[in-house]
């Protein structure tokens, strides 16, 4: 334990402490809630120590990255989101065939309860579908633990291992002892073996065999990990992750009369450790985040070893299959499982007769997207037309709500061109669709779309919100910085391709109508909103922001501004005139060109404020 | 020794600083402690909450019905907040009201929000954070006004003492730290105070 420590730290920050410990060198990953610290810690500390990190394109592409690096020999690590890992799917499947030569871990973070997501995907069932084994731990410390055993486990089998971690790890603090980081691990050089490394058939093939042979040693050696079996009577209770911290508050606090096995492998179960465990216990019950991974591998070891013995869980709905686990669901669960009463059945709760409205996450003051939606709406209008507005993932979704409604679907990073493409096709041609994505989101997947849109001829409007950074997941860097999607549209080819800034709102509504006149003559149009995201200006330029205020004498409480951009900063004051609230207003000025009176005025050089935001 | 602090409000606030501070003294002070927050959208204006529990604690999130303070960061916050209260909790709120955008319902007056939630809970503390803070000269000292508050009123100074969580204050706030040190030591009026006794 020489020179450690310990500190408060994230999840996130624990799993990236735990990968420099162990010597990662290379580590790539792409931000998405709940997984983007991880990256961002190795970015901020890693480099001291010699690490190569990165904010790659895609999460295809920064598994590539680090399972090429693990490929040389270097130790390695990959990070996303749940919903990332469906994109980086191609290369993951056939790592297990290939296997690695330096220790490669991938990191998915779920998102049970959907707190910043599309979807709930237990990515567990990915380790039994790819022959990956999957570590879960259940707190900041074991996430640093078991990133560490993972990191190690996969270098001594040659083999990628999966952290599956959840918002209730990755976001959230506790104590960790954290030591001095190992020396990365990179590899001299990169030594040939096509055979092993190129997957044509003929190799594949044999390359299968040895996965399995592989896969029969990593079922044998899960058994040596630090499984944790808590003796307390002849019920047991079986969690994975974060489900054990549930099971041990029900054991010390709610009476709850148990032994517990927590295994730190949820794919492949221990199997000996399992039934060593299931062979004491009149019942079982198991509990875990997400879908019923381990109660189903559980139920066939069981039939196959011929115990019967009742095993209660999720399949039974035991415990809630949708949304996440909390103190309250598993104590539901397990007075149902073990016939308790369920001891927050008496308690007496607090109340008041009133409910507040609701209070959605909203666009910030000073957003780029709200003046975007808004001139969309105005353009499209004016055009006549009634497009179908398909939109994308980042903060623009907040487009869906009021006073917007200019999300019509999203499904998935980059969906905005590829279901608009099907929409018009599906609809003979009648649909004018326009496309909503954000610069990040177009690197990351828009790109192959609109070269399928330019090459297969179909006519929609793209429009780029190009703020700068990827805004969602806390203001990552991105290739914007690097690449001018404007030229990138037009070597591609589209048919009309524009830059604007949607804080100059007369000439941000000529280009759209401009574009909307481009795609109902059967063309490609691609405008490019160009404006940096209002937090990330504040911060960079804290010095320069000016203000609006609303002149109260000039104001006529026609409610444009409050209204129609919604900007959070504006107030509709008792008699209906707008008030601006000092405190959040950043002087974007689009209220200001909005209002029909001239009732909003400046404080300040609001030019040289915008220009200089104009740098980012 | 077993805290659940459940805190609430409106992305911005620094709710989450608030945390960091409070979680990162506990341990300093040798205990445990761990906190749940939400990321993601909800910083952008949205409701947010925060679990913060110290002490014997393994689970992440706080039972419902299971805080042993709710600290609300804004009015119409601390009537969401409720589900994680039983009638024994102690309400720490602060006059401050922040309009959700977009809403069409009449949102009621400061007076009447206090009056509603005095009339519903036993043990509730009102603190005018926002206007200490103003004073100090800007809204951002609002949180540590209102971890003053907290550490007063829970007398918290049993278990960590006020130079560990001045400390943790220091490690915490890069900027302006003397004026966040100003805003705690603000906050320790409302509970050494005896005209704020419920």
């Amino acid at each position: 334990m020489n020179n450690c420590v310990i500190k408060l730290m994230l999840g996130n920050h624990a799993i990236a402490h735990g990968a420099l410990e162990a010597g990662v060198a290379v580590a790539a990953g792409y931000p998405g809630t709940p997984s983007s610290e991880i990256i961002e810690y190795l970015l901020d500390y890693g480099r001291e120590f010699g690490v190569y990190a990165e904010w790659s394109s895609n999460e295809k592409v920064a598994f590539e990255v680090s399972y090429g690096a693990a490929l040389a020999g270097a130790r390695s690590i990959v990070t996303m989101k749940h919903v990332g890992l469906n994109v980086a799917m191609d290369p993951l499947m056939s790592s297990a065939y290939t296997g690695v030569r330096g220790g490669f871990v991938i990191v998915s973070a779920d998102d049970p309860n959907m707190w910043s997501s599309q979807n709930e995907q237990d990515n567990r069932w990915v380790g039994l579908h790819a022959y990956i084994p999957i570590f879960e731990p259940y707190d900041p410390q074991s996430a640093k633990d078991f990133t560490k055993l993972a990191l190690e486990f996969s270098e001594a089998h040659l083999h990628p291992v999966m952290i599956r971690s959840v918002t209730r790890v990755s976001h959230v603090r506790g104590p960790v002892t954290i030591c001095t980081p190992a020396i990365p691990k990179y590899a001299k050089d990169y030594v040939k073996d096509p055979r092993r490394h190129a997957l044509i058939p003929a190799n594949a093939r044999l390359l299968k065999e040895e996965l399995l042979k592989r896969w029969n040693n990593i079922e044998n050696d899960v058994e040596k990990l630090p499984h944790n079996y808590i003796d307390g009577g002849r019920d047991l209770i079986i969690t994975s992750g974060v489900a054990f911290t549930y099971a041990l508050e029900a054991v010390k606090n709610y009476g709850v009369k148990a032994s517990i096995l927590n295994v730190v492998t949820p794919v492949p179960l221990p199997r000996k450790t399992v039934i060593d465990a299931v062979s004491k216990a009149n019942k079982v019950v198991v509990i875990e985040e997400g879908d019923p991974v381990v109660e189903q591998q559980l139920k066939a070891m069981l039939y196959d070893e011929g115990i019967r013995v009742p095993v209660l869980g999720k399949m039974e709905n035991i415990f809630n299959r949708v949304g996440e686990l909390t103190m309250n669901s598993v104590m539901e669960g397990l007075s149902k499982a073990l016939d308790l009463i369920n001891p927050f059945i008496s308690l007496k709760p607090a109340k008041a007769n009133y409910t507040p409205p609701p209070r959605p996450p909203v666009f910030c003051p000073g957003c780029p997207h709200a003046a975007s939606f808004y001139e969309l709406k105005v353009s499209t209008a004016k055009a006549g037309v009634k497009p179908v507005f398909s939109g994308d993932i980042g903060c623009y979704s907040l487009g869906i709500n009021n006073p917007f409604n200019e999300q019509d679907l999203l499904t998935d990073m980059g969906s905005s061109l590829g279901l608009g493409m099907g929409i018009y096709h599906g609809t003979t041609g009648k649909t004018i669709v326009v496309s909503i994505i954000g610069d990040s989101t177009f690197f990351h997947a828009g790109l192959p779309a609109l070269v399928n849109a330019i090459y297969n001829k179909t006519p929609m409007l793209i429009l780029v919100l190009d703020n700068r950074v990827t805004a969602m997941t806390g203001g990552q860097p991105n290739p914007t910085s690097m690449i001018n999607i404007e030229d990138v549209a037009k070597s591609m080819g589209a048919d009309y391709v524009k830059t604007v800034d949607p804080f100059d709102m007369k000439r941000a509504q000529e280009v759209m109508s401009e574009a909307i006149a481009a795609v109902k003559r059967g063309g490609v149009a691609v405008v490019i909103m160009k404006r940096g995201c209002a937090l990330e200006a504040v911060r960079l330029y804290r010095n320069y922001v000016t203000r609006y205020y609303v002149d109260p004498d000039a104001c006529r409480a026609c409610g444009i501004c409050y209204n129609l951009i919604a900007c959070p900063a504006i107030v509709p004051l008792e008699n209906k005139k707008a008030w601006i609230d000092p405190n959040m207003c950043v002087g974007c000025s689009v209220c200001a060109q909005v209002c029909p009176y001239n009732a909003i005025k400046p404080e300040g050089n609001v030019k040289e404020w915008l220009n200089t935001w104009a740098k980012m | 020794m077993k805290l659940n602090i459940y805190l609430a409000g409106v992305g911005g606030q620094g709710l989450v600083t608030f945390a960091t501070i409070l979680g990162d003294a506990a341990i300093r002070a040798g205990y445990k402690a761990l906190i749940a927050e939400t990321h993601g959208l909800s910083q952008r204006g949205g409701s947010i909450d925060v679990h913060v529990r110290i002490g014997d604690v393994d689970a992440p999130l706080i039972p419902k019905g299971g805080a042993d303070v709710v600290v609300a960061f804004e009015m119409l916050e601390a009537f969401r907040a409720i589900n994680y209260a039983n009638e024994n909790t102690v309400f720490i709120v602060n006059r401050r009201l922040i309009r959700p955008p977009a809403t069409k319902q009449k949102i009621p007056s400061v007076e009447d929000l206090e009056n509603m939630l005095r009339g519903s809970i036993k043990n509730i503390y009102v603190v005018n954070a926002y206007d200490d803070a103003i004073r100090l000269g800007n809204v951002i000292y609002e949180n540590m006004v209102i971890l003053g508050a907290l550490y007063s009123i829970m007398k918290l100074g049993n278990y960590i003492p006020q130079s560990i969580i001045e400390e943790s204050i220091k490690t915490n706030i890069k900027r302006d730290t003397d004026k966040n040190l100003k805003a705690f030591a603000q906050g320790l009026k409302y509970g050494n105070n005896n005209n704020n006794k419920p």
